[in-house]
């Protein structure tokens, strides 16, 4: 069982420019074991970059990463994923020359099933037609089979970058519930999203991005009760309607 | 339970969805076609089995660069230099030792496969753990090739005499046959030694790529960053990938010098560097099978065609390259078979 009191992924004064932009801003961030979290903020706060920065996909520039207690800050990417992180990219990137049980297979490191990648590849409606080219999904569902494939390397922190990005309100709502009942069981999740809906539904705990900085953390409440948070996201959408 | 466990890895090899034959009508034409080889030589004379001999010798080099390119994306114009390290060590090794000839054949089979797999280990490293970008590798691979070629023939001269054996720069050497004791492998016996092995190489490789290491290896043909966020060491995968197929270039190598029972710098030349390259490429990259049957097929071309005083055979090659990249990509033997099952198709409509 999950120990609310310990924390499983600890980033200390993480810091990454690219060129003249700040993409991370001295982060300092804790989840705690079994917690949900969302990262939200505008477009370019850094969210992505976080994440590459948390799976060792950009070196940070300074700043350190502990998973479990233990420093992976020198670890490549495949080494911290055995270690436990598990990810999807904002952009769908399922193997799209395999079939679904293929891409499951090569997810699944040669090791047995664990029963969240179970429950969740069940609760998507995914455990049907696996040798279907996943080329025959449809975009909701590649979405659904690449959280999956993260599920199947047994992760004890799941990263989802935008899991919903073009989905319909149901299939979102699907989600939310998927990723709520993985969590129940134990899992440690952080979750970037956009839409406001879904983090409502989904997070205990919200952290706000903000030109590489953490602007805000709290509950829902506390964050869409902030002057200041709605601005940055007041200024988004109005940026996003011009 | 969405996933079955997987079956044995030959019944895989021979069931697995990453090579066309997969079926009965597929294994029929591989019994059929194995047969033919088996019973040629009852119709043939010695010199014409040693000729056919030589059109297969290519293959566990043609292999290779089938799963290093066709299925891990890996391009490698140098897998001629793996060739010819493990024909140059053999003929050093085995040249040495012609007071114990079954010993150096053993010794030489060793020590050539082991040269090539080495030198492939230590290139390999380089380019992988540097993380160059894809695109370079065919040019460093290719640069290793010519680099060779240029040293060896360099090697004229007595100061170039490893023992009793003399390098022989441009002259090229002489090489022993593969001998056990009181058996030398030459005509039939060469034959079968050279269809047995293009035979366990073909299985092998057909094994490895409907295994889960090969499932691995496809997955990083078509997305390096996605597999390593799997959990997968690249740099380590491509590296294993780049050894097996110079080692089994080594083999070619092997079957090649120890055919002709000499060797030269020209093995490892521009022109030789990039006929891999096109037999694989004609034949259809990720198909072992088929990449087995073309290579097969085009030395025989080559060979018939220059052993009758053509000077063009490696135009003629070139030209077919060029027309099968522009009318069939994926390569004559997918294309053929995707035109058969069209017409079945059409057929059964009408
Ligand atoms: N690989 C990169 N090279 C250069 N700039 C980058 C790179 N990745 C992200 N950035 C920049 O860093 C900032 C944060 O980007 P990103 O993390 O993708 O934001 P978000 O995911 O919150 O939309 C942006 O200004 C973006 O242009
Ligand atoms: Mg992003």
């Amino acid at each position: 069982m999950p120990d609310p009191a310990k924390t499983i992924l600890h980033a200390i004064g993480l810091q990454k420019r690219f060129g003249g932009v700040v993409a991370a801003r001295d982060v300092d961030f804790a989840l705690t074991e079994g917690e949900l979290r969302c990262v939200i903020g505008p477009n370019g706060a850094g969210k992505s970059t976080f994440f590459a920065l948390l799976a060792g996909i950009q070196p940070p520039d300074a700043g350190r990463i502990e998973l479990e207690g233990e420093d992976i800050t020198r670890l490549k990417p495949f080494q911290r994923v055995r270690k436990g992180l598990g990810l999807t990219f904002q952009t769908n990137r399922t193997f799209h020359a395999m079939t679904l049980r293929q891409n499951l297979d090569t997810a699944g490191r040669g090791g047995e099933e664990p029963a969240p990648f179970r429950a969740a590849l069940t609760a998507f409606g995914l455990d049907r037609g696996l040798d279907r080219p996943v080329t025959a999904l449809a975009h909701h569902e590649r979405q659904w089979l690449e959280i999956c494939m993260a599920l199947r390397g047994r992760p004890s922190v799941l990263l989802l970058d935008e899991p919903t990005a073009g989905m319909s309100p149901v299939e979102t709502r699907r989600t939310s519930d998927v990723l709520r009942e993985l969590n129940s069981g134990g899992l440690s999740i952080i979750v970037v999203e956009h839409d406001i809906a879904f983090v409502r539904a989904t997070a205990q705990m919200v952290t706000v991005l903000h030109q590489g900085a953490i602007f805000a953390e709290g509950t829902m409440a506390e964050i869409t009760a902030r002057e200041d948070v709605r601005a940055i996201y007041l200024g988004k959408v109005r940026e996003e309607t011009a | 339970m969405p996933q079955k466990r997987r079956p044995n890895p030959l019944r895989a090899a021979f069931t697995g969805p990453h090579d066309i034959g997969r079926t009965p009508p597929g294994w029929a034409l591989m019994g059929l076609i194995l047969l033919g080889f088996l019973l040629y030589p009852a119709t043939a004379s010695a010199f014409s089995a040693t000729n056919v001999a030589y059109y297969l010798l290519n293959i566990p080099m043609a292999l290779g660069l089938s799963l290093l390119w066709g299925y891990g994306g890996i391009l490698s114009f140098g897998q001629v230099a793996f060739f010819a390290v493990a024909g140059y060590v053999y003929g050093v090794v085995a040249g040495n030792m012609t007071a114990d000839p079954t010993l150096g054949s053993i010794l030489g089979i060793l020590a050539g496969l082991g040269a090539a797999g080495l030198l492939a280990l230590i290139f390999g490293y380089f380019i992988f753990y540097a993380r160059v970008a894809a695109w370079i590798v065919p040019i460093l691979t290719l640069v290793l090739a010519l680099l060779l070629s240029t040293f060896l023939g360099l090697t004229a001269g007595s100061a170039w005499k490893v023992g009793d054996v003399a390098l022989g720069g441009y002259n090229g050497m002489n090489i022993p046959s593969l001998q056990i004791g009181n058996f030398i492998f030459q005509d039939y016996a060469f034959y079968y030694l050279t269809v047995a092995t293009v035979v366990l190489c073909f299985i092998g490789l057909r094994i490895r790529v409907n295994s889960h290491r090969g499932q691995v290896l496809i997955a990083l043909r078509e997305d390096p960053l996605r597999t390593e966020l799997l959990g997968y060491d690249v740099r380590l995968e491509q590296l294993v990938a780049f050894v097996i197929a110079a080692v089994l270039s080594g083999i070619s190598g092997l079957l090649y010098v120890t055919w002709g029972n000499y060797i030269t710098p020209s093995v490892t030349s521009l022109a030789q560097a990039s006929l891999p390259v096109i037999w694989v490429a004609v034949g259809g990259r990720d198909s072992l099978f088929a990449v087995m049957i073309l290579t097969f097929l085009l030395n025989q071309l080559t060979y018939v065609l220059s052993s009758a005083g053509n000077q063009y055979a490696l135009i003629i090659t070139g030209v077919l390259l060029v027309a099968v990249m522009l009318f069939a990509p994926e390569g004559l033997i997918p294309r053929l078979i995707e035109l058969g099952r069209k017409a079945l198709r059409l057929k059964e409509a009408t």
